[in-house]
């Protein structure tokens, strides 16, 4: 999945002196800027255990690595370099269970000292010190849009995984006696499952050498018109293959919606519950 | 390369090893036609089971070739459809009308032996 990192506040900027004197001032007074970090992160709930875990010295090589990092972007340009590191440990983090909103409080914390070490060296009243101030919020929000879409590129993956489990576990196909199959169908049923449902189940016919198939839909919902059309497919094919599909659990509603939509009654087989959908298929297949 | 026909019983068996063009439908069609009345068989089982698609013109074929069949007096039976075949014919609105189908060959045999009981020929 491409992910075209939001570097716009840093783009707008437009103000590459004012950029390099951020830096310049960021690297002059690290140790205290990164110190002040450190402190307000410890005493942070959910920073607090990420921080005791880390030993000191992988401390250290991290504080370092990021430094360099930050000179390669801000010196040398390599600014997708930066934001793609960003945009990993955000996904990490985010997996970790770290909340999104724990950052500005390490935005707040990161600002407080720059801002402070910025008065140190600049009139206040000086331009530059504007510049330097709007230059350091550019870095500041753009290191946020690029973590906050690593968190939203993260829930969606496990959005998607889940959506995956959850065809999967939809579609229970049962073996009830042999040559007879019965699929009780719970939930909503949208196009992309319905096409699952049909080929799960064509699929088992065969495999399983099944001559009926009995389909209950009590935990369907609302079965409207693709529902319908879904079935009557299956049927269709199924009967094609040598086998027999029944419909059973359609409740009156919706029974009344399909005749409205115009279902054709005689398209499908139907019975209203499922044990005497059972009965008909142990009859059928007894014969 | 002709399509054996295997007996087995009263029955004729055919199994299609892979697609056909048109005109060695239509010569299977006449084979079998003439092998219900030569070999005195009372159904024929047609497996499909190795074809991965099946046209319109292949699906007339076999309606064709049942109707045949039963005018010679024998019952066809079409086994072996696969999932995504019968799919493919139902959205393309193909039909096979009446002519009988069944899973696989022991089902196929299965239900001529009771069409055949209940004819009570």
């Amino acid at each position: 999945m491409a992910t075209t990192f939001p570097t716009t506040p840093l783009e707008l900027l437009d103000d590459p002196e004012a950029l390099t004197a951020f830096w310049q001032i960021y690297d002059r007074n690290f140790d205290r800027i990164a110190d002040h970090l450190m402190k307000v992160l410890s005493n942070h709930a959910e920073f607090a255990s990420l921080i005791d875990a880390l030993p000191p010295d992988q401390m250290l090589e991290q504080r370092t690595a990021g430094r360099e990092r930050l000179r390669a972007a801000v010196v040398d340009g390599h600014w997708s370099q930066y934001w793609n590191y960003l945009h990993d440990e955000g996904v990490t983090y985010a997996r970790s269970g770290l909340g999104f909103s724990s950052w500005f409080a390490a935005v707040t914390a990161f600002r407080e000292p720059f801002i402070e070490a910025a008065l140190d060296e600049l009139d206040i009243t000086s331009d530059m010190f504007r510049r330097v101030v709007l230059a350091s919020q550019a870095f500041t929000d753009t290191a946020m849009a690029t973590l906050g879409s690593a968190y939203l590129d993260e829930k969606q993956r496990v959005i998607e995984e889940q959506q995956d489990a959850l065809r999967e576990l939809a579609t229970p196909i049962l073996s009830l006696r042999e040559s007879l199959l019965i699929l009780p169908l719970v939930g909503v049923v949208d196009s992309e499952r319905a096409r699952q449902i049909t080929d799960d189940l064509l699929h088992a016919v065969t495999r399983d050498r099944a001559r009926v198939v009995v389909v209950d839909i009590t935990g369907v919902p609302a079965v409207d018109s693709m529902v319908a059309n879904h079935l009557i497919q299956t049927t269709d094919a199924a009967r094609m293959m040598g086998a027999t599909i029944v419909v059973s659990g359609i409740s009156t509603e919706n029974a009344q919606t399909l005749v409205r939509i115009g279902v054709d009654p005689n398209r499908l087989n139907t019975i209203a519950d499922l044990r005497g959908a059972i009965e008909w298929a142990n009859q059928l297949l007894d014969t | 390369m002709p399509v054996p026909i295997l007996k087995q019983g009263d029955v004729l068996i055919v199994s299609l090893q892979s697609e056909l063009a048109d005109d060695e439908l239509e010569r299977l069609s006449s084979k079998l036609s003439d092998r219900v009345g030569s070999d005195r068989v009372t159904g024929v089982v047609i497996d499909v089971a190795a074809l991965d698609v099946m046209d319109s013109y292949a699906t007339r074929m076999f309606r064709t070739m049942a109707q045949v069949t039963q005018l010679r007096g024998a019952t066809t039976v079409m086994v072996g459809i696969q999932p995504d075949v019968a799919v493919a014919m139902v959205q393309m609105g193909l039909d096979l009308e009446g002519a009988m189908t069944a899973l696989d060959l022991e089902d196929g045999l299965d239900v001529l032996r009771r069409d055949h009981e209940r004819s009570g020929v």
